[in-house]
Formats: C-alpha cells, sequence, structure tokens
C-alpha cells in the first residue's frame, strides 16, 4: 500500500513535471510587452497599496477588536466583525489576483526578459503554490472564522509576498528608467525628426 | 492650471497651509473635510485664493491635495476607538442634533466623497467600513443614554 502510494506520488510529481515543461515550452515572445506591463503593474500594486505594514497592522491586529468588547453592545461587535471581515477578504483577494499576474509572468515570458534558470523558475513555482494555497486558506477562516482567526498565516503570507516582491522588482528593474528626463528628451528628438 | 509648478513653491505652500489653517483643526477627520471643501468636483483641481496669491495657483493646488493625502493617511492609521473620538468631536463642532447627524452621515455616506483621488480601493474601503462601523457605536451609545440627549433645536 505505501509502495503504491509512494509511486502514485511519483507519478503525480513527473506528470506535474511534464506540464510545466510543456508550459515554458509554449510561450513565445510575441505580446511580451504587454505581459511586462501587467508583471510590473502587479508588482506596484502589491508593494504599493497591498503590502503598507501600517494598513495590514490595522486591518488585522485586535486592538479594534479589544476596543469594541469593551464598550459596545454584542450586536455592535457582531456588525464590527463582519465589517472586518468583507475588508480583510477584499485584501486576501486582491493579493491572490496580483499574485496570479505575476506568476502568468514567470510561467510563460520571464524566460526572454528576466533570465531565469529553470531551477530558479521551479522554486518560484513552488513559492507561489504555496502563496496562492495560503491566499485560499485564508479566505476560508476568514470567512468561517472570521478577520482575527489567523495572525500567523497573515503574517507569513506578508513575508513571502515580500520576498517574490524584492525578486520581481530585481528581474523588472529594467522597466524603470533611471532617468525619466532622458527618455522625455529622446522622445522629443525622436518627435522632432 | 498647465505649467508644473516648483516642488520648492509647493512645499513653501504646504508649511504656510500647515502653520496658519491646519495647526487650528486637530483632528485628522477635520482636516480632510476641510481639505476636500477646497476641492472643485467638475476638475478634481483644489482651490485657496490665500495660498494662490502667495504661491501661485498650481502650487496650492499642489500643496492642498498632498496635505489631503497626509490627513487621509493619517486618518486610516487611526484606531477605531481614536476614529470614534474624532467623529464625537466633529459631531459637537457641527452644531447639529446628534440624531441627525448620525442619520445623515448613515444616509448619504459624506466620507465618500472626502476622499483624495486616487486613493487606494483597499484603504478607502477601510476608511469606510471604520466609519461604518463608528457610526454603529455612536448610536449605540445614544441609544444607551438616551436621557443625555439634548434639547430639540439646533444650537446657535
Amino acid at each position: 500500500m505505501i509502495q503504491l502510494v509512494f509511486f502514485l506520488a511519483l507519478g503525480l510529481g513527473f506528470l506535474g513535471m511534464l506540464i510545466f515543461i510543456m508550459r515554458r515550452g509554449r510561450a513565445t515572445p510575441e505580446g511580451g510587452a504587454v505581459a511586462l506591463i501587467e508583471a510590473r503593474g502587479a508588482l506596484d500594486t502589491l508593494q504599493g497599496s497591498l503590502m503598507p505594514p501600517e494598513l495590514i497592522g490595522r486591518i488585522f491586529e485586535q486592538q479594534d477588536l479589544e476596543y469594541i468588547e469593551a464598550s459596545t453592545p454584542a450586536e455592535v461587535r457582531e456588525f464590527f466583525l463582519r465589517e472586518r471581515s468583507q475588508i480583510a477578504l477584499l485584501w486576501i483577494r486582491q493579493v491572490r489576483t496580483q499574485l496570479v499576474s505575476l506568476r502568468r509572468f514567470y510561467t510563460g515570458r520571464s524566460r526572454y526578459y528576466a533570465q531565469i534558470s529553470a531551477g530558479t523558475e521551479l522554486s518560484l513555482g513552488l513559492n507561489f503554490l504555496v502563496l496562492l494555497s495560503a491566499c485560499r486558506l485564508l479566505e476560508v477562516l476568514v470567512y468561517v472564522r472570521g478577520p482575527f482567526a489567523a495572525p500567523r498565516i497573515v503574517g507569513a503570507t506578508i513575508t513571502r509576498t515580500a520576498k517574490i516582491c524584492d525578486f520581481s522588482a530585481e528581474k523588472l528593474e529594467f522597466l524603470r528608467p533611471e532617468n525619466p528626463s532622458e527618455i522625455n528628451r529622446d522622445r522629443a528628438g525622436n518627435e522632432a525628426i | 492650471m498647465t505649467a508644473k509648478p516648483k516642488r520648492m513653491d509647493v512645499l513653501e505652500a504646504m508649511d504656510d497651509l500647515r502653520l496658519r489653517t491646519l495647526a487650528h483643526m486637530q483632528r485628522p477627520l477635520d482636516r480632510l473635510i476641510y481639505l476636500a471643501s477646497t476641492r472643485d468636483y467638475n476638475t478634481g483641481l483644489y482651490y485657496h485664493d490665500g495660498l494662490a496669491a502667495r504661491f501661485g495657483e498650481e502650487a496650492a493646488c499642489e500643496a492642498l491635495a498632498e496635505c489631503h493625502n497626509e490627513a487621509m493617511r493619517e486618518l486610516v492609521t487611526s484606531s477605531l476607538e481614536g476614529l470614534v473620538g474624532q467623529m464625537e468631536g466633529y459631531m459637537e463642532s457641527a452644531r447639529t442634533r446628534p440624531t441627525d447627524f448620525l442619520g445623515m452621515w448613515r444616509g448619504l455616506e459624506p466620507y465618500r466623497v472626502a476622499v483624495p483621488v486616487g486613493t487606494d480601493p483597499l484603504a478607502a474601503g477601510f476608511l469606510f467600513s471604520n466609519f461604518r462601523v463608528a457610526l454603529a457605536i455612536l448610536d449605540a451609545r445614544r441609544n444607551v443614554r438616551p436621557g443625555l440627549e439634548p434639547d430639540a433645536s439646533p444650537r446657535r
């Protein structure tokens, strides 16, 4: 029985790798600009508006709940938990959407622009898988048990997402002009020609 | 309003605004509502005659917009307890009957138009949600203490 499970797991692993390699093979450089812009947009959204520690802290910290529990009736507490759950779910879904956008770039186009080895791509794929699963798990936990149910998973999601963001920022750095005024000058020159 | 103002002018205009006007408003909520009221809803541009006369219209507009964003950030990071306190203070300064004030704020949700343009949807959603909870808390407090209702006519 154990052997059967082992070989099944091995077979599934090979199947997964095969799908991964086939997906790598299908990607073409055409339309790459759109993929790059999408990836940059996803990264900016994650770093700019979805990961600020003050905002995330305010959403998931229990300080507000403690205040509510100490000073308001039960129906206000329920209303607060419903409201906070909706915000927490909004955050989780937005993080998930942006992560899916970033993953699309890595699985489809990254090797043309970002010089990523197959090993790194595989490790990134695994990271994305863990993160997206964590987002799904968080969604369920928040839905069932409220916004303050899983602070550790929130913390781990933030840390892992921040790592992927840092890595992606490095790989997509070439999309940020060092001196935008030079680009504007070049553009003006080209228009004059 | 087309020319881009110099950064120095904007910074000076912001200092001036903070010192002369915003310093009199202790609560970020008051600052947010005041700064939103200086914005033209058709164009999204901010106007302030005194600032414009000193620093130019463009610099004044940018200074008001940046201070508006600042007030928004302060309010978003305020605790719920802090927000309830700010709303209580604002309600008192509005010189309206608390029941009318709470009813209007729940019905019209004026805070929705008080946020700066381009505010991140998550931050805006979080603030709106906190406003709704704060209104529920204030409402619950009033229901608990009906005897504390002030007189029926608006204060003069």
